[in-house]
């Protein structure tokens, strides 16, 4: 096994190095045999890196502890799930998660409907760098395979946080994110290279971007729930660096995939559209550089490693040739740039768009950085932690549900000032209505009850949209309004996709503004039989229980829970003391609906009749995760539309290999 | 004397130092622990955290003693830095921190419309198409309705 795996990697540092040579062979000599010797190498770390992820699979799944990372991060008794997820539990196994999407994203661009497209043998280099990287950083610093001096009975088993669902995905889809970046990245400087300043690239590789953002955006709310579950603290995002190092991606990519329509539609922002995805995907390395690199504290961090410095080389080397790629081309790219026709369309609002993505970007990592700025300017320890992070941010975000609540009325290139306030009149009364409730109602907050209004006034104005263009199509085909919306939505799938995401990202506002601003806790010592009430739930504790399950002790509180005085049935939040590691993990009691949470941890006790409890009581938190399903929903629907690529084959002019 | 005794007792109900025992569910306590950073498992809850307890406990001393929340949030300043808060204070490093995201965004915004104008001057000046003008109402609603039309073919 030792060997397998370890002949895996070499081979895969091997293969990489090959196939990349043979990529520059084949593009100097314009000679398709070493391009297809390439593609072919790309096909080969496909199947080394499987061989290499599978056989790691295999030795978590039957308790290898001869292996250090098997030792490390399982043992005996974990559940098979929890074995099999302990692969990207540590350095060595994400690494090897990383270089494993990487092939399997090389080789479906290779191997895709645009093989024959001459950008693809750098798109295929470029992936191949990366490839590279991650093999050989394996290979050096952190390799999965590596034996321990003896074996031990048993491993040290996974941190009891990560014994959660949502730790099976949340790695998984943010590397699937993060690694997705590497295509339209790829695809921008190639054509870059190439000096193909037109759309092409942007149009080849939207569904690719599209994908990325998708992963990201569930990597970053199923990141959410599972703080949520797991860490009992009673929120969801506690702006800590690697959250936020996640987060950066998916706000630089956001604004690219709207400053894209400009490029695509008029030509125009061809520098900044390539500049936001080297962004988007130097972000992804930073992030990870984080993670690894121990220069920030952080739940999430892998702990400190020398496998940041190695991060750190190789995200200034991307920057640096990409920088110096868009350098040598911007002359290029000025020249074939169209004009803004007028002040008020639709593309000056996607330019105001992605000023508050990049702006919002800016802040979080500024806010992110800064302690370690500061420390090294002036030797003075600061934190910028959560309430930092939500005074920036909230003016940030306001804005941007305000334009989102405006942008989809704005029409393209011409003014068109009447019909715009005319088709924003009813929305807007949308949000001033629900201003002037949620006031009469008594609800406090002045900033909240803006934010609220602003994001049902994002929501009408998209509900509108959905309306106004069943009614045209009836009118026009006289569908019945079924039909008629079905074949609307069908027909512009990119649009109305878009359109999906957006409203899951009001639903997603609400849940948000309302569990930050109107979430009540209260931390109650109660006897047996005692009770005690926290808004309009009223809790009795009956019993503290102890038993073992799996080798770990587990304490159980069993507490009665009523609503306005009408029973709700039991909670039962329990305490785990794990064999295998130092600390207790909490397991939350949520009863949930879709006007608030019941949220319950049993927090410490003096004796089996005298118990500690933190209750909160989170409004709309239900609605967040609906959210991010809607968002999914939404993105997956625009992912299916959209015209394929306009050019399938064409060569350069004068470009003609040999071969095959 | 009856007066004295009296007021002496209003007096002391109206100083919350002398009467009220604070506890973890105070306004003034929650305000406090809101804003200091807590070291360690500084997300975690009461009994995963060790550091946590001695805080809290720590606090309400401070508050039962009598301190204000400034004072108590001083205190901890005093001590460990501006490192014991969650947020820069108002100091030099503390006003760049607050500071920098408004001046990237306004240098951002200046950006964007800077931008936007010179687009938009450089497609007046090089735009030749003269504005079409209606010869009359008649002419311009019935093209407006013949693209209505064909607007509608597209569906």
């Amino acid at each position: 096994m030792y060997v397998i795996g370890n002949i895996a990697l070499y081979l895969g540092i091997v293969i990489a190095a090959y196939s990349l040579l043979a990529n520059i062979i084949g593009m100097i000599k314009k000679d398709n045999r070493w391009l297809e010797s390439a593609r072919g190498g790309v096909l080969s770390l496909l199947f080394v890196s499987s061989i290499a992820a599978a056989l790691l699979l295999y030795l978590l799944g039957t308790s290898q502890f001869q292996f250090k990372y098997v030792a490390t991060y399982t043992n005996e008794t974990l559940p098979l799930i929890y074995k099999l997820s302990a692969f990207w539990a540590g350095n060595a196994g994400s690494l090897m998660l990383w270089a494993f999407l990487l092939c399997v994203y090389a080789a479906m661009v290779v191997f895709s409907k645009e093989k024959r497209n001459p950008m693809m043998p750098y798109v295929s280099s470029i992936m191949l760098v990366n490839i590279l990287f991650f093999f050989t950083v394996m290979v050096l610093n952190a390799n999965p395979f590596e034996m321990t001096g003896s074996i031990p009975p048993d491993g040290k088993g996974l941190n009891p946080m990560l014994q959660n669902p949502g730790m099976v995905v949340h790695p998984v889809t943010l590397y699937l994110g993060y690694v997705g970046l590497s295509v339209p990245f790829a695809f921008g400087i190639a054509a870059l290279i190439l000096k193909r300043m037109d759309a092409e690239w942007i149009k080849l590789t939207r569904r690719w971007t599209l994908t990325a953002w998708m992963f990201l955006t569930i990597g970053n709310i199923v990141g959410g729930w599972w703080a949520y579950l797991e860490l009992g603290w009673g929120g969801y995002w506690a702006w800590d660096p690697v959250e936020n190092a996640s987060f950066l991606p998916w706000l630089t990519v956001s604004a690219f995939l709207h400053s894209v329509m400009i490029q695509e539609r008029k030509n125009m922002l061809k520098t900044w559209n390539v500049s936001l995805i080297i962004l988007s995907y130097i972000l992804s390395l930073f992030g990870t550089f984080l993670v690894r690199s121990g220069i920030l504290t952080s739940v999430h961090a892998f702990g400190d490693s020398n496998l940041g410095t190695y991060f750190l080389v190789f995200m200034s080397f991307m920057m640096l040739v990409s920088i110096y790629i868009v350098m040598t081309r911007y002359q290029l790219i000025k020249k074939e740039s169209n004009q803004v026709e007028s002040y008020f369309s639709k593309e000056s609002s996607f330019l105001v768009n992605n000023l508050i993505f990049v702006a919002a970007a800016f802040a979080v990592f500024w806010g992110t950085m800064y302690p370690l700025i500061s420390e090294t300017l002036t030797g003075a320890k600061i934190n910028v932690g959560a309430p930092y992070f939500n005074k920036v941010m909230a003016p940030i975000m306001l804005s941007l549900i305000v334009l989102m609540a405006v942008c989809p009325l704005i029409a393209w290139q011409k003014p068109a000032v009447d019909k715009f306030l005319k088709s924003m009149m009813w929305p807007l009364a949308v949000g001033a209505a629900t201003g002037i409730i949620l006031t009469v109602l008594g609800v406090k907050g002045i900033f909240a009850i803006i934010g609220l209004s602003s994001a049902s006034f994002m929501l009408a104005t998209h509900i509108q949209e959905f309306m106004r263009g069943t009614s045209a199509r009836m009118k026009a085909t006289k569908e019945n309004p079924w039909k008629a919306a079905y074949r609307l939505t069908a027909k512009n799938q990119r649009r109305y996709g878009g359109y999906i995401v957006h409203i899951g990202i009001a639903v997603l506002a609400i849940g948000v503004i309302s569990s930050q601003a109107y979430s009540k806790e209260v931390m109650k010592t109660v006897n047996k039989g005692e009770s005690f009430t926290i808004g309009k739930y009223e809790l009795t504790f009956n019993s503290l229980a102890e038993r073992m399950k799996d080798g770990n002790g587990i304490v159980t509180a069993d507490v009665d829970a009523s609503y306005k005085g009408k029973s709700i049935g039991k909670i039962m939040p329990e305490k785990i003391f794990y064999e295998t590691w130092p600390e207790p993990s909490s397991e939350v009691a949520i009863k949930t609906n879709l006007a608030e949470d019941l949220y319950v941890v049993v927090s410490s006790w003096e004796s089996r009749d005298k118990v500690t409890f933190l209750v909160k009581v989170n409004p709309f938190v239900s609605w967040i995760w609906a959210g991010g399903i809607i968002m999914l929903a939404g993105t997956v629907f625009a992912l299916f539309g959209g015209k394929p690529t306009l050019s399938r084959i064409p060569a350069i002019a004068g470009q003609k290999f040999k071969g095959r | 004397m009856k007066k004295m005794i009296a007021a002496t007792i209003i007096i002391l109900l109206a100083m919350p130092g002398f009467t009220a025992a604070y506890t973890y569910n105070s306004k003034e306590f929650t305000s406090i622990v809101k804003k200091l950073d807590m070291q360690g498992h500084a997300d975690h809850e009461l009994s995963t955290c060790s550091v946590k307890k001695v805080y809290y406990e720590e606090i309400i001393e401070m508050l039962n003693g009598g301190k204000s929340e400034e004072q108590v949030l001083q205190s901890y300043v005093n001590e460990y830095g501006q490192a014991a808060l969650r947020t820069p204070g108002k100091d030099k490093s503390g006003l760049i921190a607050w500071g920098m995201p408004a001046a990237g965004f306004a240098g951002g915004a200046a950006i964007v419309a800077l931008w936007i104008r010179k687009l938009k001057t450089k497609a007046t000046a090089g735009s030749g198409i003269k504005t079409l003008e209606w010869e009359s109402e008649t002419e311009k609603q019935i093209t407006e309705k013949v693209l209505d039309e064909e607007r509608r073919k597209l569906f």
